[in-house]
């Protein structure tokens, strides 16, 4: 059975169930995205990228795979094939689909993802980077518990020459959580699926809060850890610096580099620099002190109140 | 193509003194906590893993992880232009497809770092924020679970004796095994020997700069001008005592004769009874 979604604007018609995607809503215009059940090479003919997991041909398709659960080819920005080493609609399969691949599928049609979590304050987006583990995820559920919609989880897509600036594009409503933050949050893990079988993570649904349309990127903060409380802070990144460091923002940035070039983007980079200041972020780590980290964000994005939904 | 060495110990073996020393030798100058961060460092960043693989670490399984980990370090060493030191605490294991964990086709040596196990519990418990007896018991029988380290993958535990023999007796690649007392009995002789493993050059008088810059009582002065980005939080300082023997004032007999009986062996082995 197919079924059609939206993806950050785009029409996905897919042969696997995406429970995590919005419906689409708008025109009935051609799919700008196909998610296909099929066959997948078993490897890729004269790769520039070799690695483990994933291969990048010269033309800029990916193939990606993870034992056990499935293999998936990327083509053009407009075509997935998947083949499953599982039941196909098994969580398992997607959580790699809107991980990697929605990366991969991204740059492939021009876009910058993201290794970040994205909320709307005060009608824009602010972005929060980091390592994996940083907490973007965390910080981003936090933000929603207080009542601010959330644009994106773990990627988050830029349109860097959108007309009037660089525009994030929503992503899906729901967010990846691990079990000790939904106890921290209270939150029920009744009815939700884990994201892996083993995994003690979980797909939460973000009821009623999520930005589904694009917003203006506002500030992008790198999330750090303070290990003394004398390093806390927001430290304002120059523009040169803050190049760097959204090169290391980049999701997969070693895929990313080889999709998009070097010098485009190096290109891209410096837009965003110009276009929203970037920031250090250094924060306690732990759930204890989020609503005053999340109160403290709110205002120095200069609107409190008016950043609810 | 290059190759790692590690720099291979169980928890509060002295790893980060060493790391500090090499640091100081390497850059001939005072060690500054701030430049040190992020040098020689763990192995098992899960950012390195991530951006390597193309795949979310916390999306994979133990089993996955530990499965795929040596592909990460066969791929950067086929991109290093010279040996890579990284800071291990795991122990030398076979992944579940049965290759080793640490490939040894990408291992240029393993410098291992062991230290009284009477004295590592003194210094765990510490470092843990446990009792003495804790942290007795976590050596002997370690958590089934692996421990969750946000940026670290997880750990895989085991008992101190298995950590000690899984390096020592490690086939395939080559092992300096170095002990805590005789870092602290002689430092420059330990460190020219660790250098010259390493395929560094060394001279005597900047082994004897290194030794100085990482003295004790420097690293104390230098944790409390602008703390250290090691230090467990709930720890008052990590750079507590540096000596060798100081269980013999803190463990019972009960205590000291309960270590000596589960690792018992391997103490002898290394001349601790």
């Amino acid at each position: 059975m197919t079924t059609v979604h939206t993806l950050c604007g785009l029409k996905v018609v897919s042969d696997l169930p995406m429970p995590d995607l919005l419906p689409w809503t708008g025109d009935d215009r051609a799919p700008d995205v196909a998610i296909r059940l099929g066959e997948v090479p078993d490897r890729l003919d004269a790769p520039v990228i070799d690695g483990p997991l994933l291969q990048v041909g010269a033309d800029g398709t990916c193939r990606f795979a993870v034992s056990g659960v499935a293999a998936y080819l990327v083509e053009g920005g407009h075509t997935v094939t998947v083949r499953t080493e599982m039941d196909a609609a098994a969580p398992d399969v997607r959580v790699f689909l809107l991980g990697t691949v929605f990366g991969i599928l991204c740059a492939q049609r021009g876009l910058l993802p993201l290794h970040a979590s994205c909320v709307a304050i005060g009608g824009r987006a602010v972005a929060f980077s980091g390592v994996s583990g940083a907490g973007k995820s965390t910080l981003a559920a936090a933000f929603h518990r207080q009542g601010y919609p959330v644009l994106a989880d773990d990627v988050t897509v830029v349109d860097v020459e959108a007309p009037g600036g660089p525009l994030v594009l929503p992503s899906f409503p729901r967010i990846k959580l691990w079990g000790d933050v939904m106890n921290a949050f209270a939150l029920p893990r009744k009815g939700l699926e884990r994201s892996r079988a083993e995994l003690d993570k979980y797909h939460v649904p973000l009821d009623g809060r999520f930005q589904a349309e694009p917003l203006p990127l506002a500030a992008i903060y790198r999330l750090e850890e303070a290990r003394l409380p004398s390093q806390e802070g927001a430290e304002r990144l120059n523009p040169a610096t803050a190049v760097q460091s959204l090169e290391v923002d980049i999701y997969r940035c070693r895929t990313m580099r080889r999709l998009l070039s070097p010098a485009r983007l190096f290109h891209l980079l410096t837009q965003i620099a110009a276009a929203a200041p970037s920031y250090r972020l250094w924060r306690r780590m732990g759930l204890g002190d989020l609503d005053a980290q999340v109160a403290a964000l709110a205002a120095r994005q200069g609107s409190d109140a008016g950043g609810r939904a | 193509m290059s190759g790692y060495y590690w720099l291979a110990s169980y928890p509060k073996s002295g790893n980060t003194w060493m790391r500090l020393a090499l640091w100081a030798l390497r850059h001939g100058k005072p060690v500054d906590f701030a430049e040190f961060a992020g040098w020689a460092t763990v192995s098992g960043l899960r950012a390195v893993f991530d951006e390597v693989l193309g795949v979310e670490s916390s999306d994979l399984n133990a089993a996955e992880i530990e499965t795929l980990r040596p592909r990460v370090f066969e791929t950067l060493s086929s991109e290093a232009p010279e040996p890579m030191l990284r800071k291990v605490h795991e122990p030398w294991i076979l992944t579940p497809a049965g290759e080793p964990l640490f490939p040894p086709a990408v291992t240029l040596g393993a410098v291992y770092i062991v230290r009284d196990p009477r004295d590592v519990a003194v210094a765990l418990s510490h470092h843990q924020g446990a009792s003495l007896d804790r942290a007795i018991a976590f050596m002997s029988s370690p958590p089934h679970e692996r421990g969750s380290v946000w940026r670290q993958m997880d750990y895989h535990w085991v008992s101190w004796h298995r950590h000690v023999e899984s390096w020592l007796d490690a086939p395939g690649i080559r092992v300096l095994p170095v002990r805590y007392e005789d870092m602290v009995a002689d430092m420059p002789a330990v460190l020219a020997e660790v250098a010259e493993f390493l395929g560094w050059d060394a001279e005597p008088e900047a082994v004897a700069a290194a030794v100085e810059a990482t003295a004790f009582e420097r690293l104390r002065i230098e944790e409390e001008k602008q703390g250290f980005g090691e230090k467990p939080l709930h720890m008052e300082r990590f750079f507590r005592r540096g000596e060798a023997g100081g269980w013999r004032a803190v463990l019972s007999g009960e205590q000291a004769a309960r270590i000596q009986h589960d690792h018992g062996a391997v103490m002898l082995r290394l001349g601790y009874l």
